[in-house]
Order: C-alpha cells, then structure tokens, then sequence
C-alpha cells in the first residue's frame, strides 16, 4: 500500500489519554522483557564494576578458551570478551536509542504536519515516505555511509533517513481522525495556532502509541546497526561492538566463543526490546494498533 | 480459494526440495581432476592489457604467457618462457628477446613476433591500469626471425623484471583483432575485445579460460594444444569466497587452496593441511611530511627523527603477526636490492627524547591518518595507529588518531596532504627501480612533501642506480641509496603484513610467488 | 478535455487503477534517481582514486580518458540529464569495477538473489502462515504462547549471526549441507533462460543440476526466511482472529460445516488477502536485507555487488542497484495490491 491510495485511512476513535487497553504489568511475556531490558541497562551502567578488565585491554593470551578467570574467554588481540560484550551494552544501547528517537521525532514532526495541515503539504511529504519506503534500505544506508565514511554515528543517520516514515504514517493516520474530533474543532475555531492545537489537543493522544511503536523498533534499530558494523560500516575497531565482534570472531571458526556470545548479546537485547513491544501492542486498542505494521 | 490451493500446493514441494537438499556427506566432493582455490577476489577484467588486480594475475598467468617468467617463489631471476632471456645493450636502452619457434597458441597458431608487437602496443595504448610497465617502449621487429627488440628512451635495467607480468601476457592478434580488438593509436576508445576476452581465452597457456564470473568464480580448464608440459589438472576452478569460509572449506575438503588466511589462523588447521606464512610484498611505511605548508611540526627534521627512534618496530611486527617481516627500508625482503633488517632504524626512547629537545618543538601534537576500511593480509592499521600512538605517547609526542575510509584518504595521500599517515606500497613490478618513486620529488615523495632537491644526495645515487646494468653494483648503489633515504627521507618502514595460505595435503606443498600469488599451472597432486 | 474525462472514466476500474498506479511508480523511481544521484555527488571520494591503479591515476593522460569514458567530464546537472535520457534506452550507464554496462551486471547478479529471496518468501509463507493459523486456533493456549515466543525470536535473530552459526553446524560440523555458492565448485549452470539456477534446471530437465542448486539454495534461504517468517506468523494470527469473529465465519459453523473447511475456506481466505500485502512489503526488504546472507555464503547476488560497488564509490552500479530494486519493491507491491482487490470483494480499486 505504498501509495496509500487503496485502503482508506479508517477513522480511529482514540479515547483520550488511556491507550492500553489492559495492564501490561501482568502478562508475562511483557515482565520478563522488561525485567531483562532493565538488567541489561543496569550491566552496561555499572560495567566498569562489574568487569575485571576495559574492553580495549590486552590482559591475557590471545584465543584463550573461556575459564573461571575469562569468563567468555578471551579474543585475537588477548582482550578479555566477557568485559567486551558488557561494555558492547554501552555501545548498542545509546546508539539504538539515538536512532529510535531522531527517527521518531523527525517522522512524528513531519506525519504531524502533513496530517494536520492535509493539502500539498500532506503530498509531498508522504511521496516522500513513499520514495524512502521504496527505496532498499540497507543499500541506501550502504551508500550514505559511503559518502558520510564509515562510523557508528554516520551509520545512526543513515538509518534515520530510511526509518522515519512508519513514525510518519503512524502519527498522520491518527491526527486525521482527531482533527476532527470536536474538542480539537473547538479550539481551531477559538483561533489557537496549529502549533498550539497540535501540542496540547493531539499530543496527549499520539504519546502512547508512538512509544509503544517506538519500542517494536528499537529491536530493529539494533539489529540493523549490529548488521551495518558487521559490513565494516559502523563501529570502528577498537570499540567493542557486537555486530563488527561476530564479524571478527566469524574469521576464528573454531574459536566458537568470539562470535557467540556478542551474537547471543545481540539476540537477548533485540528479544527483550521485542517481548515488550509486542506486549504493549496487544495491551493498545486494538484499532490503533492497525496502524504499526 | 484458487490461492489457498495453491499456496498448499506449493507446500509437498517445497518440502521436497528442502529434504533433497540435505544430502549425505561426501556427495559434494568433486572429482580428483579438478583442484579449487578460495581466494577473496579482487578482479576487474579478464583482459591482460587492463588488469592490475591480484586475483587477475593468479587466473591469468596460466593463461597468457609472457616472454620471460619467474619460477617458484624467486623473483630475482628471470626464466625463460615465450622468449629467450634477452640481450641488453650496454646503455641499457635497447632489450633483445628471441621467440622460441615451437610457442603456439591454444588454437594451434603459432605465436610470432606480431602477435607480441601487438601485445605490447594494446597493452601501452588502451591506456588501462597496467600501460605504465611500457611507458617509453618502443618495441619492433628484430633483425633476425623471430627477434624483437625493445627499445626504451631512458636507460632502464630492470624492464625485463616488468614483462614477466600476466597483463604484458601475449595475445593471439589475429583472434584479438577479429573480436574488435585494437592495439592502434586510440585503442582507449576503438578496442572492445574486453567482453571477447572475458568469455574466451587467446593466450598460449596451458590453461584456458572457460568460465570467468567475477562475483563467483573463475574456471580455467586444461590447453590440450599446449605447446609444453601437460599441467596435472584438467580443470582448475577458483572461488570467491568470503575470508571466514575459506578455512572451513579446506579442512572439509571442500577446496584445496585456501589464499586469504591470518597469520592467526593456521594454528587451528597445522594438522588438517600444510600452511605457510610468509612475508607479501607490499611494505606498510609511515612518514612525517616534509612540506612545511602542511604542518611545521612533522616537517622539523630533528622532529621527524624523534619519531623514527620512538616506534617501537618489533612491537608493530608481533601485531603484524607470524610471518610478516620488516625491511631494512622501503624495499621489500624478497626483491634484488632489499637491506637487511638490521640496517633499519632501532628503537631509542632517550635518543628520541633528545631528539625532540633539539627540535625545539614543545609538547607537539600531530594528526595520525590511517586507512579503516581495509586491511592488509589481515592486519588492521587502526591497530598498528593505535601502537604507535602508545610509542609516541613515550617520547612526549601525542598523536591524534585519525581514521579514514580508502576512498578520501587516496584523494589526501596522492595530494600529499597528510601531516603524518601510515600507508602501504605493492609493487608494481618486481625491480627495485620501482622504488626510486620515493625519491625527493618523485611521486611518492611528493605526497610526503618531499620535493625535489631537497637532498641532492639520495638523487644522485638514485640516478646511478637507475641506469646500472650490473647486478652486483646496481645492488650496492640500491644499498646506498637506501641508507640515505633512511636517514635524510621522511618515510620509514613498518613491516611487510605476512602472506598466509592453507593447501591440502593431497597436494604437493605450494609456493608463494609475489607476482601471481601461487602459480597454479606448477600446483600437483601429492605423490604417493 | 471533459472527452478526454469521459474516456478515463469509462476504463474498466481495475485498467485505471494499474495506470495510476504505474505513473505513480514511474515518478517515485525518478525520486529515487534524483535521490541516489545526489548522494552519489557528496560522496567525498573521487571515482578515480578507487578505480585506477597507483601508476595510472597519476598520468593525466589516463586519467582524463577514465573522466570521458564514465561523463565525468561534464557538468552535474548534465551527467543528471545524460543518465536520465540513456535511462530512458534501457542504459543505466557502466560499472566503474567492472567495466561492464550495469544492466549486464544486474542481468547477471539480480536473478541470483530473486532465487534466493523467492525461496525465502516461499518458506515464510508457508511457515508463518502454518504457525499463525495454529496460533489463532489456540488462541491464549499454550500452542499461541509457543509460536509468540518463536515468531518474536524469529524477528530477534541477527540474521547474519544465524547464517554463519548455520553454516558453522550444517557444512562444516555435520556435513550435510553443500559449501558456498551457487552450484558446486566448477559446476556447469543450467542453460541460461532467466539465470535462476533451480528453474532454468527444471525447464531444460537437468535434474542432477536442480538437486545441486536446491540443496545449496536451503541453508541460505531458511536463514534469510527467518525474519519474515516471525513477522507473518504475526500477522497471520492477528488477521485470523479478526476473521474467525465475523459473522460468516459464524454462519459457516452454525451450518455444521467441518472446522476444517470452515477454518480454511472461511477464514483463512480473507485473511490471506491482509498477508499478500504485509508479504509484498517483506518482498522489498528481503531483497536488499540479502547481502547480509551473501556474504556469509559467498552468493553472487545484488547485495554483494552494492556493497562492492559502495566501497568502490561506483557511482553508476550502487544507481542501477536502487533504482531496480525499487522498481521490483513498486511493482511487486501493485502486484498484490491487485491480487488483495481480487481476493477480498469488499475492496474495491478507487
């Protein structure tokens, strides 16, 4: 539906303020996504405690297999692994977090601008979503990084430019159905600036979701950075960083612990992120929930 | 409903297909005719007259011969192949090589001294990658049947070192030619042979090319008409495959050769093959600009020798791992000419300090450009920068790491802006003259801010050399020169990144040749 | 004018609707031109550093030879119009790596990674979909909770982790899955009609030849499925739900229909409609997520190429890559918006 031409935005019905349907505090799933994401934050803050050695320090032998004292063991330059993907935590999560936030404010400023101003504003910006939708992410994320140079940051921008139009979908298919709503009709009519009207009637409404929706992406976001850093695109050596670690460690085959374990970092973070997202979308009203896909 | 039956449909089949694929072991290995050879590729063109890409000359050799060749992994003397060894005048400027009568080509013709006039004038005038090699040659009939002369217009030794490469390979003319090819004035715009000789061969190999695919693989499949002896394989196929695969491949037995291994990584398949580590041929160098323009700093002489005497060389060689070897300078270990180690600067941490005293220069801090987007035989330089940084950090000196993608940091070091960097050089052909391109204002000292007449002495040297046609003195004056240039040029040699390779042990042992890598048409079964 | 009007209007729906939808289509792959031709003039690099050698990027001579061949020579915005107005005769310009027309490179590599790509989608339809229908059966059962936690490690998985982990077990530890590539080392492709090994195989009958490209196609498939497949399963049960609360489907049951039938036949359909679209959506990325997958397995498919051609900064390729991969996503996806209006009545081509 790229075009958005066939299935007519349905009109959606947002009750003000309440966007979950239930608690999402007593579906398992939820907690132990949570519960882990939590755990996962609190290793990456409190890593320099929690590790023996800094992730760029050549303590040991090289290609030492995990031990009591290594605990996964130690890679191709004597660096201790273990202290490695915690301090990746500190690489990931920040990086992941930037992308999901310049994606959705940037998609949200522009969904919301296109849905409440309509017109051949509302055009052009979706043509827009239209064409970065089309276009090949990762190749298009290739070549920004072949222009901007390889790095975690430039990789981060990159994957902005493809990633914010679902923000913008999401945010415009709402704000059509509450521009009309009569509290926002009523403020319009008592002249308060489109700026005003879309910060204090729409914003309220629009919040929930957009962190619900925001949370199903932050897996994404870190898997496709994890991926990019593999491609030698992101993360530079010496940073510790899952994705570029298992491209390094695939060159070790038989060192099976430089690659697992980032990879296994990778998985428990995208897993956790992904149990709370998809718990707080089935917990959204089901009609809003329509509109992530 | 159509839909939901088909889609059921697809369903037994799918399965089907998904269990045929998971076929028993030992129903993929191929037959004992054919050996396979991993390799990472870097090709562009199965055309000799525009190819100067490593993977090129590994499939190309056993495909187009030259006039004189190298055997096994020596590179210092010349053999014999199309061609006898030639005469050189004493000006050495005219090159006199004689065809040996029995050479034909794959189809049976003979090869003659037009077919490597036209070689050599494709080559010089499609203006590809390799037309440098004959800059300044002329080339023409000899007197006598069967001889052709070169002549060039400065005197230069080391041109018969240049012809042994796969892209001054002979071409059959008559074939070239009826497939659009052109060895004429303009050939860079008429000649459009490349598509011909990316889906046939027209050398006088003992292989021919069958397939060539450069995103999968490269088949080159026995020359029965070889004019010499039959090679052992009737076909050789070479892959592309990704680093990490290789190792695996070789130890299951899917492939034979494995060519981009780490020095690193062949403890863990010592048992399954034979493995072999040697010094490559490129050499990782630094240097610190000469060119006060781009920084004062670096271009202070007593500053620039503060950081020769503060990097830590055997420390940078143990990153470079086993198998890489330093150079006493610039030019490489297994070339005529290279200086023993030990001739190369040593570390000196109070020498070095006192050095920066004398320079005047207070706590300097200088940019440290490097490439971060590859690396060299498995060697990243962001981990060479980042020991040198520590080195430097020693003597008082704080380097600011700069990475750099391949693509800009090209545009940056060919216009020689970079205050401090370290870099590599491949050979272009194995004769130290290619190494005169560091002297001041040349090339490549250029981009080091070296410019001409900065230090008549290493010119002056350099010039002798250049035109020596005597082995012995041609290496001491290759010797000298590079003494100087150690001591007076801003360049300073790190390491030569060590070749790493895995074979079979159903194979004979294999050489490293740094000119084509392994040369595929002396690869053999083990004998019994 | 208005007869003009009066003859759109009297284009049966369905022939309307294509026509707009492919003047849209066209205007969005111009975008996309525009787009990568732009980000192809930022790039700092110059082509010619990383296409030439060291000896020939610093003769003038060569170098103004290598500028005129690829139009470098000329003005920005008539390198734009050039590409455009060769575009226009099926010409997307010559690969600076390869030295070759792209539209032969991409002849070349395109219909290796549709394989790949379609075998993929293939086995997440029939996965995800098999999964979701159970899942909506089971609704809040244990076999919903199973699948929940299967299909969001499914979406979880670095794919690139999973492939060399597969490849890791299946090739080297157990040795029941072929190596890298395509076909065997040396292996003879099939004759050459659309350059998918498996197809061309089964059309000229080489049955050895489609039992070797299969089986090398199964590991990277499945590794490349996996994603898709935890989305569809998703998605599957979520539109299964919605249709087994309808009325009809009430009906069905009230008449004593079998459940099977009814849960096929009933639901199954109109949520089949809701699935073609999310898998026209996987389709586009699935085509570009491959190089991830190529890699690991040495597959010479697109994805490889633009990740060649992007660190080559080979201006015309990475070009050629966006815009055809594009044009697949646009196309495609009218494709099933089509099939959608077919399948569900209720739609109807406005």
């Amino acid at each position: 539906m790229s075009d958005g031409s066939l299935a007519p935005a349905e009109p959606i019905a947002l009750p003000r303020r309440r966007f979950l349907r239930r608690s999402v505090w007593t579906q398992p799933l939820g907690l132990v996504g949570a519960g882990l994401l939590v755990v996962i934050v609190l290793l990456a803050v409190f890593a320099p405690w929690l590790t023996a050695h800094g992730p760029v320090d050549m303590v040991a032998k090289r290609f030492m297999a995990p031990s009591a004292e290594h605990w996964f063991g130690t890679d191709q330059l004597g660096r201790d692994v273990f202290a490695r993907v915690i301090y990746g935590a500190r690489v990931s999560l920040p990086y992941a977090l930037q992308l999901v936030v310049m994606a959705a404010v940037i998609g949200t400023l522009l969904g919301a601008i296109a849905g409440y101003f309509g017109g051949w504003i509302d055009g052009v910006i979706m043509r827009a979503a239209d064409l970065v939708m089309a276009f090949p992410d990762i190749i298009l994320a290739m070549a920004v990084v072949a222009a901007l140079g390889p790095g975690l940051f430039n990789a981060v921008l990159a994957v902005v430019v493809v990633s914010w139009p679902i923000y913008a979908r999401v945010v415009r298919s709402m704000l059509l159905t509450i521009r009309d709503e009569p509290y926002v009709q009523s403020s319009r009519l008592l002249g308060v600036s489109a700026m005003r009207a879309l910060w204090v009637d729409v914003r309220p409404n629009v919040v929930g979701p957009l962190v619900v929706l925001a949370a199903l992406e932050f897996g994404h976001a870190v898997l496709i950075l994890a991926g990019l850093s593999f491609l030698g695109l992101g993360a530079q050596p010496p940073t510790p960083e899952w994705g570029q670690m298992v491209s390094d460690g695939s060159k070790y085959f038989d060192k099976w612990w430089l690659s697992v374990f980032p990879g296994l970092a990778i998985l428990l973070v995208v897993l956790a992120a992904n149990f709370l997202g998809d718990t707080l979308r089935d917990a959204l009203d089901p009609r809003t929930a329509k509109a992530f896909r | 409903m159509i839909i939901t039956r088909r889609m059921l449909g697809v369903l037994p089949i799918a399965m089907a297909a998904a269990v045929a694929g998971m076929v028993p072991a030992g129903a993929f290995a191929q037959d004992a005719s054919t050996l396979v050879v991993d390799t990472a590729f870097q090709l562009k063109t199965a055309d000799p007259a525009r190819e100067f890409e490593p993977t090129a000359n590994l499939v190309l050799h056993p495909v187009y011969e030259t006039l004189i060749t190298f055997k096994g992994s020596d590179l210092t003397t010349l053999v014999p192949s199309l061609a006898s060894i030639p005469v050189v005048a004493p000006d050495a400027k005219t090159f006199t090589f004689t065809l040996n009568p029995a050479a034909k080509f794959s189809d049976g013709s003979p090869v003659t001294v037009d077919d490597v006039i036209f070689s050599f004038n494709r080559v010089k005038n499609v203006k590809g990658s390799p037309s440098f090699l004959l800059d300044g040659v002329t080339v023409a009939k000899g007197a006598k049947d069967g001889e052709i002369v070169l002549t060039t217009e400065q005197p230069d030794p080391g041109l018969p070192y240049k012809l042994a490469n796969p892209a001054v390979g002979i071409v059959n003319s008559k074939l070239v030619k009826a497939n659009q090819g052109s060895a004429d004035e303009g050939a860079d715009k008429t000649d459009r042979a490349e598509a011909f000789l990316a889906s046939t061969s027209a050398g006088s190999g003992p292989y021919i090319l069958d397939k060539f695919d450069m995103a999968a693989e490269v088949v080159l499949k026995r020359n029965d008409a070889y004019w010499g002896a039959k090679p052992a394989y009737d076909q050789i196929v070479v892959r592309n495959v990704d680093t990490s695969a290789q190792q695996m491949n070789v130890m299951r037995g899917d492939s034979q050769i494995a060519l981009d291994l780490r020095p690193d990584q062949l403890d863990a398949i010592k048992d399954a093959a034979y493995t072999l580590s040697v010094p490559g041929a490129d050499v990782v160098f630094m240097f610190t600009n000469a060119n006060p323009e781009i920084s004062a700093t670096a271009a202070n002489p007593d500053f620039q020798q503060a950081v020769r005497l503060a990097i830590d060389y055997d420390g940078i060689l143990a990153i470079a791992g086993e198998g890489a070897a330093r150079p006493g300078s610039i030019i490489p270990t297994m070339f005529a000419g290279a200086l023993p180690t030990d001739q190369g600067p040593k570390r000196d941490v109070e020498a070095a300090k006192a050095a920066l005293a004398k320079s005047g220069i207070k706590d300097p801090v200088i940019e440290l450009t490097y490439v971060s987007d590859i690396t060299k035989n498995g060697v990243s330089f962001a981990d060479v920068a980042a020991k040198m940084q520590a080195d430097l950090k020693e003597v008082g000196i704080t380097a600011e790491l700069k990475p750099s993608p391949v693509s800009t940091f090209l545009d940056d070091y060919r216009a020689g802006t970079l205050p401090m960097t370290i870099v590599w050089w491949g050979p272009d052909y194995p004769d130290p003259s290619d190494y005169l391109l560091f002297g001041p204002g040349e090339k490549v000292g250029l981009r080091a801010g070296w410019k001409a007449g900065s230090a008549p002495e290493v010119t002056e040297i350099a010039k002798k050399a250049a035109v020596e046609i005597d082995q012995a003195k041609r290496i001491e004056l290759y010797d000298a020169w590079q003494k100087a240039l150690n001591a007076q040029g801003p360049f300073t040699s790190l390491f030569q990144p060590a070749f790493s390779m895995a074979s079979s042990k159903t194979l004979e042992p294999v050489e490293y040749n740094a000119m084509w890598t392994i040369d595929l048409t002396a690869i053999a079964p083990a004998k019994q | 004018m208005s007869f003009l009007r009066s003859a759109w209007y009297a284009l049966p729906n369905l022939v309307r609707f294509v026509i707009r939808r492919l003047f849209v289509g066209v205007l969005l792959c111009l975008g996309i031109t525009l787009v990568s031709f732009a980000l192809t003039q930022v790039v700092p690099g110059d082509p010619v550093s990383a296409n030439l050698g060291d000896r020939a990027a610093s003769d003038p001579e060569i170098v103004a030879a290598f500028r005129a061949r690829y139009g470098l020579d000329k003005p920005v915005p008539q390198q734009y119009l050039l590409y455009l107005e060769r575009l226009v005769h099926g010409d997307l310009g010559e690969s600076q790596q390869t030295k070759r027309p792209v539209t032969t490179d991409l002849a070349q590599y395109l219909p290796a990674t549709i394989e790949l790509a379609t075998a993929a989608m293939i086995l997440a339809l029939v996965l995800g979909i098999s999964l979701g229908v159970v899942a909506a059966i089971g609704r809040d059962r244990w076999p919903d909770q199973v699948i929940r936690v299967i299909s969001l490690a499914g979406v979880s998985i670095p794919t690139f982790w999973l492939a060399l982990v597969t490849f890791y077990i299946f090739f080297f530890k157990l040795g029941i899955a072929p190596g890298v590539g395509r076909l065997n080392p040396g292996g003879k492709a099939p004759p050459s009609i659309t350059n998918m090994f498996t197809i061309d195989a089964l059309l000229s009958g080489q049955w050895t030849t489609l039992g070797i490209a299969a089986s090398h196609l199964v590991l990277p498939a499945t590794v490349l499925a996996i994603y898709t497949v935890g989305s569809i399963t998703r998605f599957t049960r979520a539109a299964m739900l919605e249709s087994l609360s309808q009325d009809y489907v009430r009906a069905a049951r009230a008449k004593g229909l079998p459940e099977r039938t009814v849960i096929l036949r009933h639901a199954l359909r109109p949520a089949l409609a809701a699935i073609v679209t999310v898998a026209g959506m996987a389709f586009g990325r699935m085509l570009s997520g491959t190089v991830l997958v190529e890699s690991v397995f040495s597959w010479p498919g697109i994805g490889q190429y633009a990740y060649k051609s992007a660190l080559a900064l080979d201006l015309r390729a990475i070009m050629g890559v966006s815009l055809v991969v594009a044009a697949i996503y646009i196309l495609v996806n009218m494709a099933v918006d089509i099939i959608y209006a077919l399948i569900d009545p209720r739609i109807r081509l406005g």
